[in-house]
């Protein structure tokens, strides 16, 4: 692959899960919740974004159901927590087990109207299948500069930015504002006259309708969604997030949200370098998960070194 | 005002180390009322006050509150007539934070947190305005975030925040006792201030002997899940902190010490 090519790749994945990484901001880092629903919402996201797409839907309609039923089953998830009082680490297993069979049913039914699962688990978008570059805006840009698709990438530039915009509004209002509070201080929020509880639900409906948008993308990307797309999505979601927030802890001016999406980039930016020095695509996962333990060790040696809060090691 | 009726309560209930802290106990504070607690470690007032705020509910017995029973209700719907400030700093105010932040929350109590604009320009004037009775200088320092002023700093936010919206009783557990002398004197001048500024009702937990007989109207002291004295209006005021350190020591006696 050129080197425009590989440049393409890596802004392009990591665009796309700088979604994640903004969701896991909302969850992990300020309401500290290590939330394992995401590999599930991300595929249902996908799931979603794909079945719609296929079946002749805008697949901008596509891609904000798909960050509604993300919302909700995050919400799932907050509820087990906060009314249930199960652990989170639990309830994400119990929502993202739970939704391996919504994904293979909404699958299969989807494509051929069959509730047992049975007769197909993964959807590929037909040559016909009009998605978000066809319509919209996407039409208006040129698609190739160079070899290079202009189009996906500035389509998903601008989804990127409009949901780290939608976040740096939504830190600003009251509900935002609270909910900050909550991941601070429930005991705070309680003496406002409001159940924390409900921030935590709130804040995990965020995180999880971010991570289907990346499931979205992400499928429209590859061409298809296949039933094992969501693994390995928490890691890239907190590597992501611990890299921006911890490698441009002492940039000021910068907001988290705009951190987390360049973390994302060097991510992948990582990734692709290993895969150019020649190891195998099998090693991929070893190779993510190496680089975030990285990661997390030198944002910790950080903190020892006087900073101040930490973002991953406590 | 308030009516503790016939509390029970237990911890560690059916295991070994069950203990019973209230047997039948009643308690009533009446409107205007600015009650000092006192007692020994573990004689029942930290759980005294969360029984009031509903932090925890007991096993038998009845909370009324202005002639509602609250025995039931959830901490967070108490705290929209009872607000409290806790021994630790850190427990009211928000550390991630800034000073103006909190406020804006604070100040939003009681109203919905909805999707608009959390921090008001107007209102900067009145938080400073509010902040310069503390005489800390916190009033230059609205953008700071909390979690870089000092204990008695947040405490003193703490304390003006919690007096912001209109409660009907204010709870506070040793809320001088993380303090140096000169911060803790200043808090309590304030708290003075607002209670009878605001003509609240307040119930204050303090071992300082000193301040459970310069402030408020009526005195208690608990031992053993026991109000063991009980002194209102002139009764009280007569009351030195000789006499209190004097019953102090026939209790310790009591238990063998
Ligand atoms: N959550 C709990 N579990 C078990 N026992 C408890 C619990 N909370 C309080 N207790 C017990 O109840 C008794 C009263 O505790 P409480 O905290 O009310 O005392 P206190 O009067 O506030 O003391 P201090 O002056 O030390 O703050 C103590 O013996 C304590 O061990
Ligand atoms: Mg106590």
């Amino acid at each position: 692959m050129s080197f425009l090519g590989s440049l393409e790749v890596f802004i392009e994945t990591g665009l796309i899960f700088s979604i994640i990484a903004m969701g896991y901001y909302v969850s992990y880092h300020i309401l500290d919740f290590p939330d394992l629903t995401v590999e599930g919402t991300f595929l249902t996201g996908a799931v979603v974004f794909g079945l719609l797409s296929s079946h002749n839907v805008n697949s901008w309609i596509a891609l904000l159901v798909s960050f509604v039923l993300g919302c909700a089953f995050g919400a799932v998830t907050g509820v087990l927590n906060v009314r249930l009082k199960i652990r989170p680490l639990l309830c994400g297993i119990l929502v993202s087990t739970s939704l391996i069979t919504i994904n293979l049913i909404a699958t299969s039914a989807g494509m051929t109207g069959d509730f047992t699962g049975q007769s197909s688990s993964s959807i590929s978008y037909g040559r016909t299948v009009k998605t978000l570059h066809d319509v919209f805006f996407g039409e208006l840009i040129p698609s190739r500069v160079k070899g290079v698709s202009v189009r996906d990438l500035i389509i998903f530039l601008v989804v990127a930015i409009v949901c780290k915009l939608l976040l740096d509004f939504y830190f600003k209002t009251k509900n935002g504002l609270l909910l900050r509070a909550a991941g601070n201080n429930g005991q705070f929020v309680k003496m406002l006259g409001v159940d924390p509880g409900k921030s935590k639900i709130t804040g995990l409906a965020i995180g999880n309708g971010y991570a289907a948008i990346a499931g979205a993308l992400y499928s429209h990307v590859s061409g298809n969604v296949n039933q094992s797309m969501g693994i390995g999505m928490i890691v890239i979601g907190l590597a992501s997030l611990i890299i921006g927030l911890s490698l441009l802890k002492n940039v000021k001016f910068m907001k988290p949200t705009t951190k987390v999406i360049i973390g994302a980039i060097i991510y992948q930016a990582c990734l692709t370098v290993a895969q150019k020095l020649g190891v195998p695509s099998a090693y991929n996962k070893l190779i993510m998960a190496v680089i975030f333990t990285i990661a997390l060790v030198v944002s910790s040696k950080a903190k020892n070194k006087g900073g101040s809060s930490n973002v991953a090691v406590k | 005002m308030l009516q503790l009726n016939n509390i029970c309560t237990s911890f560690n209930k059916g295991t070994i180390d069950e203990m019973e802290l209230f047997k039948q106990f009643n308690f009533e504070v009446k409107k205007g009322e600015f009650i000092s607690i006192v007692g020994s470690n573990g004689s029942g007032k930290t759980t005294l006050l969360n029984l009031i705020c509903g932090t925890m509910s007991p096993d038998s017995g009845s909370i009324i509150f202005k002639g509602d029973d609250i025995t039931k209700m959830s901490e967070h719907r108490r705290a929209k007539f009872i607000g409290r400030v806790f021994q630790d700093p850190k427990l009211g105010t928000c550390s991630n934070l800034t000073v103006l932040e909190n406020f804006a929350l604070a100040d939003n109590k009681n109203k919905t947190f909805g999707l608009t604009g959390a921090v008001s320009k107007k209102r900067i004037d009145y938080y400073r305005e509010k902040l310069s009775h503390c005489n800390m200088g916190l009033e230059d320092r609205l953008n700071t975030p909390v979690g870089s002023l000092s204990g008695g700093q947040r405490q003193a936010i703490a304390l003006v925040i919690s007096g912001m919206t209109e409660v009907d009783m204010l709870i506070l557990d040793e809320h001088t006792a993380a303090l140096d002398p000169k911060s803790s004197e200043t808090i309590m001048e304030i708290t003075d201030k607002l209670v009878k500024e605001n003509d609240m009702t307040a119930v204050m937990v303090t071992h300082n002997l000193r301040f459970a007989t310069q402030y408020g109207n009526r005195l208690v002291m608990m031992h053993n899940g026991e109000a063991i004295m009980d002194k209102k209006a002139e009764e009280k005021e007569q009351t030195k902190v000789e006499d209190i350190l004097h019953l102090f020591n026939e209790i310790s006696i009591e238990c063998g010490n």
